[in-house]
């Protein structure tokens, strides 16, 4: 059974609905202490871009079951200025990424797939699965 | 993670707890190190903590419980930061990695070799003050009676002035026939430099021809120290300054060309200003005192001249170049 | 080693700075950092005062070259002045002397204005 929600991202405010969202999925699906940090963290950081970089956008949170495994798939969706260059945010050490281990680069280590797609001027879109072991 | 590793930590855990032991610390460092090499996240070594303690003191207060949950979530931002850390020093390494082989690359394709030729004794010593030099010299043999000799200084230091300097070699290898005067030299390498650099990047360039049918050396200056020539007759040094911009500022620029003989016993020196511009710990060395090397030496060979000024003032310099040096010496026989 | 840029008085379209300090690979991205902020002003009449600059290396030399051919290029002018005698020399062996507006200390040198 799918469970899919979501938080629209406006405010400073959003990004702890968000993260609170999160870590209810999380806890439902069974994840330990650790991972339901590691998942809010990652949850934090894109909803972070999102009001920090694209002013709004939207976080859905969507409990999934692929071959046996049960994970937690976050859906951030923007329709922000885009990226222009993909590669260099997902660089470590890159400048703006708001500070050192955090940034895109630091959600992709903090879940077990990562995926970014973007367009300049139409939005971005960030999927990441975390599995439950 | 791995039940025994959280078995083995309680235990650990528990027998500090007991008796406060220098000993199980010691045995927790070596532990801890195991974690290290595996990789195993800060957060990760906090959640483990928390359960031996949660699984030894069963009483454990709630409080104390939500306060390991607080460290988690702000340890997981440390061990991002670790990564990422670890990430760049790989990467550190890759680039240390390319440097080398940059370094080789430039040593091949600038490497000088000093020509030898009748009647015209050449000594060179280069040395750079960081692992790759902005200094260059170019020697360009035309036929069998006239050589040419270019010495150039980069502004800047390392890759930026070493890529630049290959272009300088490029420019004065298309060089054929006429355009090896050093007025049209100059002017040609001027064009190819000003189009392709940075604003505030430029080269000043020494250029100078030496004719061993008639013994006239003459020369070109794109901003570059004077050279010096030593005239034995009267046993004086004259500088040889020639009206001329830096490379790569304008790109039309005329550069002024001069003649002079050389006698027997005559020698010429052209430097960097990492020899003109040499500084002790308190000072400035000014050109007499380079005049008063040259004057010492003059009876040596071109090679031995050029070696003694660079053992001087890199002793009194501690050994230790502020700026890349070289020093080219041309005695007539 | 320190250095300051100092934008002394603004007339008309004349900026003058006073420069103080050591010009070397350490200072000289903070010198050109301040004169980046003026360079691409149209037609912009630019003196800069070096009486207080004890020394400048290469790195220096290259910020006013940059200078001189932002503001060259838009139709402005650069005027150097107060450079003492090493300085006066940098400027006239690497020929930037006989492009930009040297203007040497009264009964100091002999040659002022070239």
């Amino acid at each position: 059974m799918e469970h899919r929600s979501s938080v629209d991202i406006y405010t400073e405010w959003d990004i702890v609905a968000a993260r609170q969202l999160g870590r209810n999925e999380a806890k439902k699906s069974g994840f330990g202490t650790v991972d339901q940090a590691r998942i809010t963290t990652a949850i934090s950081e894109l909803a972070r871009n999102i009001y920090l970089y694209a002013e709004e956008g939207k976080i859905e949170i969507t409990n999934v079951i692929e071959d046996g495994l049960i994970g937690i798939r976050i859906i951030a969706t923007d329709s922000g200025p885009g990226i222009p260059d993909v590669r260099r945010v997902m660089e470590d050490g890159f400048s703006t990424s708001g500070g050192l281990g955090a940034g895109i680069p630091g959600v992709k280590r903090l879940m077990d797939e990562f995926k970014i797609e973007t367009e300049l001027g139409v939005g971005t879109l960030v999927t990441a699965i975390k599995w439950l072991r | 993670m791995p039940q025994e590793v959280g078995k083995k930590y309680k235990e650990l855990l528990r027998q500090y707890i007991d008796r406060q032991n220098e000993k199980d610390l010691y045995f927790g460092q070596q532990f801890i190190r195991k974690f290290i090499e595996k990789n195993i996240p800060p957060e990760d070594v906090i959640s483990i903590h928390k359960t031996a303690l949660m699984e030894s003191v069963p009483d454990m207060p709630d409080s104390l419980n939500h306060s390991f949950d607080f460290l988690i979530e702000m340890m997981i931002h440390y061990g991002l930061a670790l990564r990422e850390h670890q990430s760049l020093i790989r990467k550190q390494e890759e680039l240390q990695m390319e440097m080398n082989v940059a370094l080789k690359v430039q040593d091949t394709l600038l490497k000088t070799e000093v020509p030898s030729v009748e009647g015209l004794d050449i000594g060179l010593v280069t040395e750079s003050a960081k692992q790759m030099s902005g200094d260059y010299v170019y020697f360009l043999c035309d036929g069998n009676d006239k050589i040419g000799v270019a010495v150039a200084d980069v502004m800047g230091k390392g890759i930026p002035a070493a890529l630049c300097m290959t272009m300088v070699k490029f420019g004065l290898d298309s060089l054929q026939n006429d355009n090896t005067s050093p007025q049209n030299a100059l002017a040609a390498v001027n064009r190819i430099v000003e189009k392709s650099v940075d604003d505030s990047m430029f080269i000043s360039m020494f250029y100078g021809k030496y004719n061993m049918q008639d013994f006239s050396f003459s020369y070109s200056s794109a901003g570059h120290e004077p050279a010096l020539l030593y005239k034995s007759s009267e046993n004086i040094f004259k500088e040889l300054g020639a009206k001329g911009l830096l490379l790569g500022v304008l790109p039309d620029f005329k550069y002024e060309e001069r003649t002079v003989q050389l006698e027997k016993g005559d020698f010429l020196v052209i430097m960097t200003d990492g020899v003109t511009e040499a500084r002790t710990e308190t000072d400035f060395i000014d050109e007499a005192y380079i005049q008063d090397l040259l004057e010492k030496a003059k009876g040596e060979c071109a090679q031995t001249i050029a070696e003694k000024i660079y053992e001087e003032l890199a002793s009194i310099q501690n050994y230790r170049l502020h700026d890349d040096f070289t020093i080219v010496v041309l005695k007539r026989d | 080693m320190n250095l300051q840029v100092q934008l002394v008085e603004e007339e008309n379209s004349v900026q003058h700075f006073k420069i103080i300090g050591e010009i070397d690979v350490y200072t000289a991205p903070k010198l050109k950092e301040h004169l980046a902020a003026v360079e691409k002003a149209v037609g912009m009449q630019a003196e800069l005062d070096l009486s207080e600059v004890a020394y400048m290396d290469s790195t220096g030399l290259g910020v006013f070259v940059g200078f001189y051919k932002a503001v060259h290029a838009t139709g402005g002018h650069v005027k150097i002045t107060g450079l003492n005698a090493r300085l006066q020399r940098l400027f006239n062996i690497t020929g930037l002397g006989s492009i930009m507006d040297i203007v040497t200390e009264e009964g100091e040198d002999k040659d002022a204005t070239v």
